[in-house]
């Protein structure tokens, strides 16, 4: 127990300094994006009409704390960070975590829940794709990963949108019905959440879940040619039985081991969908950050955000597998 | 065994002497032959890659504003024919078109087929039109044109841009960006992961360490940080070039890694031992046993990350932070299929979006197929 503990703050420690070096790039990064906030937010204010000076510019950057060496700066940044506090938006002077807080969390639940999907559905079709020797089924299956890869998201969104737009008249745009998108929590806001959720889960999980069909029937035709395997069928198990307690809990740790990577995938399309499905949640909040305004502040912070839930996940998958993998648990106790 | 002659024996040996000497290319090539749908799949991205190339002599006219067509915007695809009413001709044949408004039209603007025999307009091969410098060699010869007027066979977009030329032109853009990505991201890789995996030690777990902290951030939402610096003041060359070193700089873990291991593992192979007691230098090991012992992986890697570098620019510029008119490339031409009135009334815009999903797929296929093959075990295993 002593041991395991010990794994899970090493484990811990890790993942947080991976936090502080990601800052570190993300924050280096979005300082070298010309121009800084105070010349960004005054020339706004020049544009509504009033006159604006460099003493103006200079007053701005020492409100804001930008004439701080950049070292300092970065560190407070990081603390704040870690408190859930990124500071204001440049360009739409709101405070970040009011702004990204609700659709920060949807967002990854999104992301979460098609990872979710991907496993559900590729787990089984796995197994199934790696015991079968039909070839028909093999080479649909094989297709369908291999479409996964080239018919990228967002062009599968856009085909599913442009047809519901033909089909139905119902472009299935957005998370929330118009009535609903801004209003209170409620049984109705629930339900006309979920109507609108699959669209997005679905598009999000579509590649996730071809690049996991393929991992499982790797994995699982890997195993399935050992020895052990073959020992077992000769004791006499055999079937279901068969394949789920041998080479699927072996076939099963790599798979944990790599959904930090999956979510990362997920999140790579996450704003290109949201943004074709108009979901108002950070995916697209980052595009209007980046493209429209240059809000370095506001897409530093979504950056962080996004890394650090997968670095907690990796964390969350390494404890995973401690505890269900005796060769890992093995090796942390010695 | 005991039916077999003489020859076949001899003849078999022949086969394993030639089977034990052959080189790791020799070998890769074999197994790579055997595989149906990768030797497909090659044959498809030669044929594009080729096209690509030699997109200026293939298409007739210009991809960029310069060669548009203000008769014919938005313009269905022209496929030329053969016969019709007015009866059959050797020379295959398009109608002309024209732009009319008059009260008929409710004055709107439509476009009116000439289908008499006068409005033919009969298809050339090698015909003169834009001059253009291939290999630094003048030309102005095209591989068709029409006698009078222009063809489509793609249809024209909202400018009259004809797309048959513009998707050849960015099929080569797109595998330009491609390959400075790639590139760029082989050195890195090269350099990074060939320090890391030679040295090993504490140099290789900091090296390592960076590499997975670069791994984990999302690379897309990053791909559009970086892209977002770009001034709006930036000429289309420029930009061109940002983007493909973008991506090369933030896609080199994966090979990086991949090289790191494998040099790990072999410079404790007996065959490194052998060399060093023979008293060969550090670098004569480098070149002649470690580097020759990987070069067929790390082209595979470099085919398998292909694709990847291609999805990435399509994306980038499919959202209007990568490329941009006037350059060409696929994600330009899927940024204009993003309407709904493209689906109701435009479909051959999504010619572009055939010749991509082919492209991705083809080089798929050949990753896979090579990898398979370049897999010394792929035989043992079956």
């Amino acid at each position: 127990m002593l041991e395991f503990s010990k794994f899970v703050v090493v484990r811990g420690v890790l993942a947080i300094f991976t936090l502080v070096l990601v800052s570190f790039i993300v924050f280096s990064l979005m300082e070298m994006v010309p121009g800084d906030c105070a010349e960004r937010y005054l020339s706004f204010k020049n544009s509504q009409g009033s006159m604006i000076s460099l003493a103006d510019i200079q007053a701005e950057r020492i409100r804001l704390g930008l004439d701080k060496p950049y070292i300092q700066r970065w560190g407070v940044w990081i603390i704040n960070a870690f408190q859930g506090e990124y500071g204001d938006s440049c360009i739409l002077r709101l405070n970040i975590s009011q702004l990204l807080g609700e659709k920060f969390w949807l967002s990854l639940g999104l992301c979460l829940s098609s990872l979710i999907l991907a496993y559900v559905i590729a787990i089984p079709v796995g197994i199934l794709a790696a015991t079968s020797k039909n070839a028909f089924l093999n080479n649909g299956l094989r297709l369908v990963s291999y479409l996964g890869l080239a018919l990228p998201n967002f062009l599968l969104a856009l085909m599913i949108m442009l047809f519901s737009t033909v089909m139905f008249g119902d472009s299935l745009t957005g998370l929330f019905s118009k009535e609903f998108r801004d209003a209170e929590w409620s049984y109705e806001r629930v339900k006309d959440f979920l109507g609108h959720v699959w669209l997005p889960i679905f598009i999000l999980g579509w590649s996730a879940t071809a690049f996991a069909i393929q991992t499982v029937r790797a994995l699982m035709s890997d195993e399935i040619g050992k020895l052990y395997v073959t020992a077992a069928a000769a004791r006499g198990v055999s079937g279901r039985r068969l394949l789920l307690r041998y080479p699927a809990r072996h076939a099963l740790s790599p798979i944990i081991n790599s959904l930090g990577f999956d979510l990362n995938r997920i999140f790579n399309e996450l704003p290109i969908v949201a943004l074709i499905l108009t979901l108002t949640e950070a995916g697209s909040l980052l595009i209007e950050a980046l493209a429209r305004s240059n809000d370095q502040q506001l897409a530093g912070a979504i950056i962080f955000l996004l890394t650090a839930s997968i670095v907690g996940i990796n964390f969350i998958t390494d404890i995973i597998l401690a505890l269900t993998d005796p060769r890992v648990r093995r090796s942390i106790v010695g | 065994m005991t039916d077999t002659t003489n020859i076949d024996v001899t003849d078999d040996q022949k086969m394993k002497e030639a089977y034990f000497t052959a080189s790791q290319g020799q070998l890769i090539w074999q197994r790579f032959k055997k595989n149906k749908s990768a030797l497909a799949g090659a044959w498809v991205l030669i044929f594009l890659i080729l096209s690509g190339i030699f997109a200026p002599f293939l298409t007739p006219y210009d991809a960029t504003i310069a060669g548009r067509d203000k008769g014919y915007l938005n313009g269905a695809p022209q496929i030329p024919s053969f016969c019709d009413e007015n009866g059959c001709s050797l020379r295959p044949f398009i109608y002309t078109t024209e732009r009319t408004r008059s009260i008929k039209t409710n004055f709107r603007w439509v476009t009116e087929t000439d289908t008499s025999l006068e409005g033919r307009r009969y298809v050339e091969f090698f015909t003169k039109g834009i001059p253009y410098t291939f290999l630094g060699v003048p030309f102005e010869t095209h591989l068709f044109g029409v006698d009078k007027g222009m063809i489509h066979i793609f249809g024209t977009d909202s400018t009259g841009k004809d797309i048959y030329s513009r998707t050849l032109t960015a099929i080569n853009t797109s595998m330009a960006v491609g390959t400075i990505g790639v590139f760029i991201a082989f050195v890195l890789a090269l350099a990074i992961g060939g320090i890391a995996g030679y040295y090993g030690g504490w140099i290789d777990s900091g090296l390592q360490m960076m590499t997975d902290t670069v791994r984990t951030i999302p690379s897309i939402p990053l791909f559009m940080a970086l892209a977002a610096f770009i001034p709006d003041t930036w000429s289309a060359e420029m930009r061109f070039f940002f983007i493909s070193m973008v991506l090369g700089l933030i896609g080199w873990p994966t090979l990086a890694r991949r090289i790191r291991t494998h040099l790990l593992t072999e410079r404790n192979q007996e065959y490194v031992l052998a060399a060093q007691l023979c008293g060969a230098s550090p670098s004569h090991i480098i070149r002649r046993h470690l580097l020759p012992s990987f070069t067929s992986y790390i082209i595979v890697d470099l085919v398998i990350s292909f694709p990847y570098m291609i999805l990435s620019e399509t994306a980038l510029s499919f959202i209007g932070l990568g490329l941009k008119d006037p350059v060409n490339s696929l994600g330009v031409m899927l940024q204009n299929v993003t309407s709904a009135d493209v689906l109701l009334n435009y479909q051959w815009y999504f010619i572009p979006v055939i010749f991509f999903i082919v492209l991705v797929l083809a080089f798929v296929f050949v990753g896979d197929g090579l990898r398979d093959a370049a897999d010394p075990y792929s035989d043992s295993s079956k």
